[in-house]
């Protein structure tokens, strides 16, 4: 997929926790409906700018524009965030409310819809990640797999254009991986613009349109999966000796 | 509970003369004690929120405020602070009254009951704001990055995400700072107020007998905390059962 009008356009951000600097000038535009895998050591900066799209973390300097709109100057990041959906690695499930609860809320607080248009748009969505009859339990009985589940369908009821994945599936059971995977997979054949921190190479070389190395604070490397896992690059084959062997 | 009840009862039928008498005689103080607890209370409730949320604030102002506020009020007897409410600060009032020419402010009477509220809040309001920070922070960060991705704002996280999990944190310290505020308004009885310890105070002064009186008073502050004790209790269950 490479036609089609940037939908963010990162240009040059740094970003420093203290004296760490953690983004050094990153440069990146993803198209609407294009899914890109950053992958990279921990510590590399993948995360921080994933973080970075939709300002969960401020950068220092350079710009990110999303849908038209620049972080900078954006004087209500709120409006931003409801087209972003962001998916984290430890899932962050509202912890005092059934699943359905967690679905409803944010339709009924950030996009003011009815409490049965929300739980109509909800079982419809947790329907299609594959857990209809959970509605009703809390998040702590559920397995991790589960509840990245439902945290992917809790971002996906607020009808987002872009979709960020945290390492979503770091923190499960080996087990579990292929039930999230296989939403993800569902989601990028739909359509869905998708930036995705993860070191799932099968995700990767399915779904991907762009695969992405960071380190360092830098994009290493950038090419279309096929040229990737044949990169000639030192530290692209480097590290992706590390995650093929995982 | 149920055992400090029946001694009360059986000190009062066996020997009513001092013991039943001295209950109806100190009874309406245990009205203002009770008053002055919950309302208090109530208010500090509220006190505390607004403090705990101050200490949390990225507003630089608003934190000096409130830690300001916290590090004084904790640094000073509650004994003390009482006293200051009453007879110091309306006395600071009528200066500036004067001052001023404001006669209103210059004519201004403490009642003992509404500086005795006021004290007991601002001091347990400070303590509360702590609890109420401690359980703000206890909620892990993901929670509010979670809101906030979501587009809510930093308003709507705290209202509908963090505040709800918060209160369940610390509803077992809250319920201790109600217990700890019941038996600490016994001080308000040196600032004029007719609470249960005054009213057992002026019994004894005219019957001259501290044995009796002294230990009903301390057996009915012995009632009153055991209650609340089972009170918080029950409210801790049912909100367990909630989740």
């Amino acid at each position: 997929m490479n036609s089609g009008e940037p939908i963010i356009q990162i240009k040059d951000v740094h970003k420093h926790f203290g004296r760490v600097h953690a983004l050094r000038g990153v440069s990146l535009d993803v198209r609407k409906g294009e899914v890109v895998v950053i992958i990279g050591p921990s510590g590399s900066g993948k995360s921080t700018l994933l973080r970075c799209i939709n300002r969960l973390e401020e950068y220092d300097a350079g710009n990110i524009v999303v849908d038209g709109i620049s972080l900078d100057n954006a004087k209500n990041i709120n409006i931003v965030r409801q087209e972003i959906g962001m998916v984290f690695q430890s899932f962050n499930l509202f912890a005092h409310l059934t699943v359905l609860k967690n679905l409803v809320l944010t339709q009924r607080v950030v996009r003011k819809r009815s409490n049965e248009e929300s739980e109509r748009i909800a079982l419809e969505l947790l329907n299609k990640v594959g857990i209809p009859d959970k509605a009703e339990a809390f998040p702590i009985q559920l397995s991790g797999g589960q509840q990245q589940r439902v945290a992917i369908a809790r971002a996906l009821a607020m009808n987002p254009k872009i979709m960020l994945f945290d390492e979503p599936t770091s923190a499960l059971d080996p087990e579990m991986i292929k039930e999230v995977l296989d939403v993800m997979l569902d989601l990028a054949k739909e359509g869905m613009t998708m930036v995705v921190v993860s070191h799932e190479m099968g995700f990767a070389r399915a779904a991907a349109d762009r695969m992405i190395l960071v380190d360092e604070g830098q994009i290493v490397e950038e090419a279309v999966p096929d040229k990737f896992f044949a990169s000639t690059n030192e530290r692209t084959k480097l590290f992706l000796s590390k995650v093929l062997h995982m | 509970m149920v055992l400090v009840i029946i001694l009360i009862v059986v000190l009062c039928v066996v020997s009513a003369d001092p013991f039943w008498n001295m209950l109806r005689f100190v009874s309406d103080g245990i009205l203002i004690t009770v008053i002055i607890t919950v309302s208090s209370f109530v208010l500090v409730l509220v006190l505390g929120l607004f403090g705990g949320l101050g200490r949390l604030s990225q507003n630089r102002f608003i934190y000096a405020l409130a830690t300001v506020y916290v590090e004084i009020v904790r640094g000073i007897p509650l004994l003390v602070q009482l006293i200051w409410w009453y007879y110091a600060f309306p006395a600071v009032i009528k200066e500036v009254g004067n001052s001023l020419g404001i006669q209103v402010l210059a004519d201004y009477q403490a009642n003992p009951i509404a500086m005795a509220i006021v004290g007991m809040t601002v001091c347990y309001g400070a303590y509360m704001s702590e609890i109420y920070r401690a359980g703000i922070q206890s909620i892990p960060r993901g929670q509010m990055e979670a809101a906030r991705s979501l587009g809510m704002t930093r308003f709507q996280a705290m209202r509908h995400i963090i505040l709800p999990q918060a209160i369940r944190v610390v509803l077992p310290p809250v319920g201790n700072e109600f217990i700890a505020l019941l038996k600490d308004s016994s001080l308000v009885s040196v600032v004029a107020v007719t609470d249960l310890t005054r009213r057992g105070r002026e019994y004894m002064s005219t019957h001259f007998n501290p044995i009796e009186t002294w230990t009903m008073v301390a057996l009915v502050y012995l009632v009153m905390t055991l209650l609340s004790a089972r009170g918080v209790a029950w409210i801790e269950k049912r909100s367990k059962f909630e989740r």
